[in-house]
């Protein structure tokens, strides 16, 4: 892992690596003053999309952006982003229940429930690019 | 590390879940608890999340999994301990987790357990459990 004051970068390849940011996540989200139960949805949005880079393209990145400066409003925003076979069937996955890796179908559908501002930018073999927010 | 905080108390089996763990180790603990119901021959589990502050779906997947699991070998859980954080996080995600019974902490599930034994002598079937169940206010996730 690498970081600046306002960017943490995780590589993911295993379930370790997605305990380690979103650990790691949900500390910055306190240190800035999140609630609680709002740091926790972030860290629990950083493991679902970590999960998902793992279970699907085997490899990934997710980058954890945060301003916290002064003048502007805060917030976090996670980025993760993949090159693996992108989501097939994205309205299916977004109104959630459906999976091809035996999970709960809850990690994308459930993520954007979570977050203030959701963003998926995928196409077949192009990879997968989730931009989710949250507001402080 | 994985550590299996697993104790025997009576009828009761007592699980400290412990907060972190990743994937192989969720699998490892609910094989101990299997295995530690069949040892002891445990009627109820009560599962303590008291530690746990990040609960994603594959850890809501591993609570309704062993509760089922449970449930076939004749035992029951109950989870305790969830913090409100997690409770708010999990709901809002989509886990509802139906069919599992739930206490606000662990003094409340040791209650609930010792109501339910001393009104059956030991745990009966699906009656005895709706009967020994607390009021609607005191669950926490219980459908």
């Amino acid at each position: 892992m690498s970081s600046s004051p306002n960017t943490l970068f995780f590589r993911i390849e295993t379930v370790h690596d997605v305990s380690s940011a979103r650990r790691k996540g949900l500390m910055l989200a306190m240190d800035m003053g999140f609630q609680t139960a709002d740091a926790t949805k972030i860290a629990v949005v950083i493991s679902e999309l970590g999960r998902n880079i793992v279970s699907y393209a085997g490899k990934g990145t997710i980058t954890v952006l945060s301003q916290a400066g002064d003048n502007s409003r805060k917030y976090i925003k996670i980025i993760a982003d993949d090159r693996g076979p992108g989501i097939k069937n994205l309205n299916q996955v977004l109104d959630g229940g459906y999976t091809t890796s035996g999970g709960m179908g809850l990690g994308v559908s459930g993520s954007r429930k979570l977050m203030d501002e959701f963003n998926i930018r995928t196409g077949e073999g192009e990879g997968t690019t989730i931009t989710a927010l949250k507001w402080l | 590390m994985y550590f299996s905080g697993i104790q025997k108390l009576d009828n009761l089996l007592l699980v400290s879940v412990p907060r972190d763990l990743v994937d192989d180790e969720v699998i490892q603990l609910r094989r101990d608890v299997l295995q530690a119901i069949r040892q002891f021959k445990s009627q109820i589990v009560l599962l303590d999340f008291s530690q746990v502050d990040i609960c994603d779906s594959f850890f809501g997947r591993f609570i309704y999994g062993t509760s089922q699991m449970t449930k076939l070998m004749g035992a029951k859980v109950i989870i305790s301990g969830l913090q409100d954080a997690v409770i708010e996080t999990m709901v809002e995600l989509g886990m509802t987790l139906p069919d599992v019974d739930a206490v606000l902490d662990l003094d409340d599930a040791l209650e609930l357990t010792s109501r339910m034994f001393k009104r059956n002598g030991k745990l009966g079937g699906a009656d005895a459990d709706n009967e020994a169940m607390p009021d609607d206010d005191d669950k926490v996730l219980a459908k």
